[in-house]
């Protein structure tokens, strides 16, 4: 790795349509070097789309991409200096495992020496050495992934892409290929760019999550951040397993830091959010995540709710469950609650962990100290 | 698996197999016995499948009857060959551009293709011959080797075209982001995956080529050197009498370069070649 610069991308204005359907908006975006950025949003929002206009797969419609400072809108993947690794693998299946990893460099012209210096390099970070000769088909998915791996970093690119890479292994394998991933990510050093429709692969791997919806981006900004910090209702509902639950309320009072609001059921609780631009009598949106409701209740604002399903998962317990007037309520409490379906119980939340939304989606913003979240990073 | 047929559902399937099997192989059945009977009685009445009289005589006596007979065979074997070598230079690129490039009236085109291969070669072969003429080359190789190749470029095209499809787009991405060509891709990704497509079709346009290649033949050629098989055995025709034996034994020794070029070529058609290249 040489040092300096290397792999800083800015997306200005950046648009695609194909015929007349426009499936990314102008999209501003800056990814700084070294850094991993996950694109995740659901099925169909231009995810692939947005990696392989970057990758110059797929051409712009409008805008400039920046790589290090220089536009590369019509430069072709290599010129950019960045390597992908595809949704399916796609290895080519009538060359060894070597071959596969040595393509770009025989693309490149690169003599015999030089190239197998180069895949014993490549071969050894993924432990791929004692399969160099086998085709792909006698390999295993996990296998078959890190060839896809090393294909992509033998020539040592300074952008990575990677679309859905861990999409079809299995749930231990992806937890293992996801570990190796960030190890590699920690030890090449350049920036990566990862997408996925996976909240966890999202949350552990990412410096900084991008969240998309219908070609636009939402959200930009740490895992935590959005975590702690949706900017709306979209990104609220998307980051956090199981999703946040969402509520119905009406606008009481606007004070300094605060908002009151009114529950469903009448109970009334003060929000500490800033409620610029609410008005008394708005209706508003709460969210509360599932592990801040605590079943009994104590302290703060209470719900009365109806379980329905009561799933024990050993450690904890998820249960789904309604209010009142029919809004499902999903809780997350400890491993020995005393719930049952069809008994309606009491369900409290502190309300320094609630969320309220504007009718158009918008957060207020909320007073958490993100700076206590950093220092753990 | 678990057996999934009655009893009396396997008789059915395999006698239908055998009925079917008797109706394509009983001519060239009945074609290996003639051609091991004395000419005087292969009309033998009453008809008698084996005899004691039997010989390989016509084998040897057909190469006298008729001296260009290892000639013919030979125009044969070149004319397909060639036929099929220059098919496969249109049907491979051709089928590739359709199968992987958008472009205004592709569908249309492909559709024309098809059309000509439904008018067939017999209806044409009149402006066919003006062609011929204009250009010089009746009376030559070309003039079977031209015709016989435009004539099974459209089956060829549609065959390779489905392979093509089959291969995934992925597979091409991946080799232009690591930088290489069209070209590139083609030869070292696209053609080595798409193999066994590519001896299916050379299987299917060397047949086709042996088969069709007597209209043209008779049409476009006068000259007795460059005369393939199916011509050449007219000369089994004699003013008296036909040798019935001999064009037999000729006919039989005829097919064999096509079993010969399928069992050469059939170890290829492997499937599964592209295992391990995607996620299934
Ligand atoms: N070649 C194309 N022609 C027309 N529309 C396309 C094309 N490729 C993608 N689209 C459209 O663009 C939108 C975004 O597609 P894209 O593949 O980027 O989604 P994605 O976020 O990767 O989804 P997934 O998570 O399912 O992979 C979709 O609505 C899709 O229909
Ligand atoms: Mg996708």
């Amino acid at each position: 790795m040489t040092g300096g610069p290397m792999g800083h991308l800015k997306l200005t204005a950046v648009t695609k349509s194909f015929g007349t359907a426009q499936v990314i908006k102008p999209t501003d975006l800056e990814i700084e070097d070294g850094a991993f950025t996950v694109f995740v949003g659901p099925s169909g929002c231009g995810k692939s789309t947005m990696l392989r206009m970057i990758a110059g797969l797929e051409e712009i419609t409008s805008g400039t991409i920046e790589i290090d400072g220089k536009v590369v809108n019509d430069l072709a993947p290599v010129k950019r200096g960045i390597s992908m690794v595809f949704q399916s693998y796609a290895l080519y299946p009538h060359m060894s495992v070597f071959e596969n990893i040595a393509f770009p460099l025989r693309v490149a012209r690169l003599d015999q020496a030089r190239v197998d210096a180069l895949v014993a390099k490549a071969a050894a970070v993924l432990k791929l050495e004692d399969r160099l000769h086998h085709r792909p088909g006698e390999l295993s998915g996990g296998q078959r992934q890190r060839v896809a791996i090393g294909r992509a970093i033998v020539r040592e690119p300074s952008v990575f892409l990677f679309d859905e890479p861990l999409s079809n292994l299995d749930a231990a394998l992806r937890a293992e290929m996801r570990v190796e991933l960030s190890r590699l990510h920690k030890r090449l050093g350049n920036t990566m760019i990862y997408v996925t429709h996976d909240q966890v692969e999202a949350m552990t791997m990412a410096d900084k999550i991008v969240v998309l919806r219908d070609g636009m981006v939402e959200q930009v900004g740490t895992p935590l951040e959005l975590y702690h910090r949706p900017a709306n209702r979209f990104v609220a509902g998307f980051i956090g397993n199981p999703n946040m639950n969402f509520l119905d309320v009406t606008c009481r009072a606007v004070a300094e830091g605060a908002v009151r609001i009114a529950l469903p059921d009448g109970a009334e609780a003060e929000i500490p959010v800033a409620g610029a631009g609410v008005a008394a009598g708005d209706a508003l949106t709460l969210g509360i995540r599932p592990d801040d409701l605590t079943i009994g209740g104590s302290a703060g604002a209470q719900l009365t709710i109806v379980p329905e399903v009561v799933e024990r998962l050993g450690n904890q317990t998820v249960i789904y469950t309604a209010t009142e007037n029919g809004t499902p309520v999903c809780v997350v409490g400890g491993g020995f609650e005393d719930v049952r379906p069809g008994q309606p119980c009491a369900a409290g939340f502190d309300p320094g962990d609630a969320h309220l939304f504007r009718p158009d989606g918008a957060a207020l913003g909320r007073t958490i100290d993100l700076g206590r979240l950093a220092e753990l990073a | 698996m678990i057996n999934r047929y009655k009893w009396w559902e396997l008789v059915i399937i395999y006698t239908g197999m055998a009925l079917f099997l008797a109706f394509i192989l009983a001519p060239f059945a009945e074609a290996f016995m003639v051609s091991l009977r004395p000419l005087e009685k292969v009309f033998r009445v009453p008809y008698r499948f084996l005899t004691e009289d039997m010989t390989i005589r016509p084998y040897i006596d057909m190469w006298t009857s008729v001296p260009g007979l290892w000639r013919y065979i030979l125009n044969s074997f070149f004319i397909s060959c060639a036929v099929t070598v220059l098919a496969l230079l249109c049907i491979i690129p051709a089928a590739y551009s359709f199968a992987r490039f958008e472009y205004r009236f592709r569908n249309g085109i492909l559709t024309a293709f098809l059309a000509v291969n439904m008018v067939g070669a017999a209806v044409l072969i009149i402006p066919l011959y003006k062609l011929m003429l204009s250009l010089g080359l009746l009376n030559t190789y070309w003039a079977m080797i031209i015709p016989g190749a435009a004539f099974s470029v459209p089956t060829g095209i549609f065959l390779m075209r489905s392979y093509f499809l089959r291969i995934p787009r992925e597979l091409e991405d991946a080799a232009y982001v690591d930088g290489a060509s069209r070209l590139y891709t083609l030869r070292r990704v696209i053609l080595p995956v798409a193999l066994p497509g590519i001896m299916v079709v050379t299987i299917a346009t060397f047949i086709a080529a042996y088969a069709q290649q007597f209209l043209f033949a008779l049409t476009f050629n006068s000259v007795t050197e460059y005369h393939p098989l199916p011509v050449g055995l007219y000369q089994f025709f004699g003013r008296e009498r036909v040798l019935w034996n001999e064009l037999m034994a000729a006919s039989l020794v005829g097919i064999l370069p096509v079993l010969f070029v399928y069992v050469f070529l059939q170890k290829y058609i492997v499937a599964g070649l592209t295992a391990g290249a995607v996620k299934e």
